[in-house]
């Protein structure tokens, strides 16, 4: 995961939307412009005990003064969202990241139908606002248990109106609960969904769309980081003699080509500065820097501090 | 001004110069933005009150090196402006606030001052590496300045006597 600035924002408004969701404004107190953010963008929020959350952006992307995001209450959760609850009110300081984003509008398509269900609504109302504005295909499907439950279906309605279809499973009126096979049945080559919501909502979009391209359906997901664990010891070979280096678990592989005589630059030996980045030909390396985004670990690793499962072969 | 060889060369690298601080900038923690301050202590031994290298928290090596207070030349922000020497596809702007170094200063030949000690407002300072640029960096900003920085990133400095500084203040060898 890339490093990202992180910025101590003042909470300028909050309010309750509802269903133990708040959401938040926030502004920068010096800047008048904010790290500019494509639909379908998150932050972090660093939380006050060391924990990291990501939100994802919920406001109008073209309006750089300020960032919004929504947290709903998840009692039963990891503790993220209560603690944003209980020390985010309007006044207070929130550590958060500049954006970054997973989950992008494809150029490509010709139709973009958004399916959200409830508090995974957030990228996609970002989404929404963009896309009318633009005046691009799209369509919204929301599902929630009723609509006292759907948190921003109030401005859904107003931005989308018929373009968009409430899916409430809990009320005896209307369609029900989200049918994916039918929504997205019949579409042209040109149309791309984009789903966000909990797991089993991803999985019946990506039932319904398996004959579909991949490139073609978008759920939002959160890449975690390696976990950090024991290192264990693995095995470096280099492509151009076939020499096999072992690596043990103490050592790291940036020491061990030292002290094969292939020399590597390095500067920090923590994963951050990236000047022992080592081209990879094959096998499976555990990524432990903050310098590789994901098309730099298909072709490379940090040695300072990345290792490998088995055998890695480096294209030296 | 040619100077005949057998002028007597002085003891430190650059003959003459004394230049002034610019700028103060400390960070709270690793990847937090920079604030700027008006005034600022340096504590000797330990770094710039508030500043992570102070507190300890920050995102940087544990090889043995000396970072309490980090340097870089405001001539050497002007240069990625103008894209000289032209590494990059254009200009990069990289404002005091940025660079994530402590001190932005004005006339200090930085790359002399490996080893030498001088003084900023009431404190002094040593010179002790040269700074290595970092992708740390160019991912925050998320602009090329690896390259565009190398060899000109600055200068890590250990602080020998403590005080209070201020933009403004001259920078003076000893």
């Amino acid at each position: 995961m890339s490093a990202r600035l992180i910025m101590k924002l003042d909470v300028v408004e909050t309010d309750e939307l509802g269903g133990g969701v708040r959401r938040l404004v926030l502004r920068h107190p010096r800047r008048p412009l904010l790290p500019p953010a494509e639909p379908g963008s998150h932050v972090d929020v660093h939380l006050g005990d060391g924990r990291v959350r990501q939100y994802s952006l919920c406001g109008d992307p073209a309006d750089t003064s300020r960032y919004v995001i929504a947290v709903k209450l998840e009692r039963e959760g990891r503790g993220g969202s209560r603690w944003v609850h209980e020390h985010l009110h309007q006044g207070a300081v929130a550590h958060v990241s500049a954006p970054r984003n997973h989950f992008r509008l494809s150029p490509q398509a010709t139709h973009h139908v958004l399916v959200a269900g409830g508090i995974g609504v957030t990228p996609l109302l970002a989404m929404a606002r963009h896309l009318v504005r633009a005046g691009a295909g799209v369509e919204m499907h929301y599902g929630a248990p009723s609509p006292d439950a759907a948190p921003f279906l109030p401005e859904l309605e107003a931005l989308l109106g018929p373009r968009l279809q409430g899916w409430w499973s809990r009320t005896r009126s209307g369609r029900g609960r989200f049918d994916a096979a039918r929504v997205l049945a019949g579409r042209d080559p040109g149309t791309h969904v984009y789903v966000c919501g909990p797991p089993g909502l991803l999985d019946s979009v990506r039932g319904a769309t398996a004959h579909w391209a991949p490139g073609r359906v978008h759920a939002e997901s959160f890449v975690p980081l390696a976990p950090a664990g024991p290192a264990l010891p693995f095995e470096l070979e280099i492509r151009s003699t076939g020499q096999v280096l072992p690596v043990p678990a103490e050592r790291s592989a940036l020491s061990v080509l030292r002290e094969a005589g292939l020399i590597v630059a390095s500067a920090c030996e923590i994963g951050v500065c990236g000047a022992c980045e080592r081209p990879v030909a094959a096998g499976t390396v555990l990524h432990r820097d903050v310098v590789l985004d994901e098309a730099g670990r298909a072709r490379s690793m940090m040695t300072c501090v990345s290792r490998g499962q088995g055998r890695v072969v480096l294209d030296l | 001004m040619t100077i005949p060889l057998s002028t007597p060369l002085p003891e430190q690298g650059a003959p003459a110069w004394r230049g002034a601080l610019l700028h103060i900038h400390i960070a709270p923690a690793a990847s937090y933005e920079m604030e700027e301050l008006t005034q600022a202590r340096l504590v000797a031994g330990r770094g710039i009150e508030g500043d992570r290298y102070f507190l300890g928290n920050g995102t940087y090596s544990q090889l043995p090196a000396v970072r309490e207070v980090t340097l870089i030349e405001s001539e050497v922000l002007e240069a990625l402006a103008r894209n000289d020497p032209p590494l990059q596809a254009g200009p990069v702007v990289l404002a005091p606030h940025e660079h994530r170094r402590n001190l932005t200063v004005r006339g200090v030949p930085l790359g002399h001052l490996v080893g030498r000690r001088f003084r900023v407002g009431e404190a002094v300072l040593r010179g002790a590496r040269i700074n290595f640029p970092c992708k740390y960096l160019e991912q925050l900003l998320d602009r090329p300045l690896y390259l565009p920085l190398y060899n000109r990133a600055g200068l890590n400095c250990a602080i020998e006597t403590g005080g209070v500084i201020r933009p403004g203040d001259a920078i003076e060898p000893l």
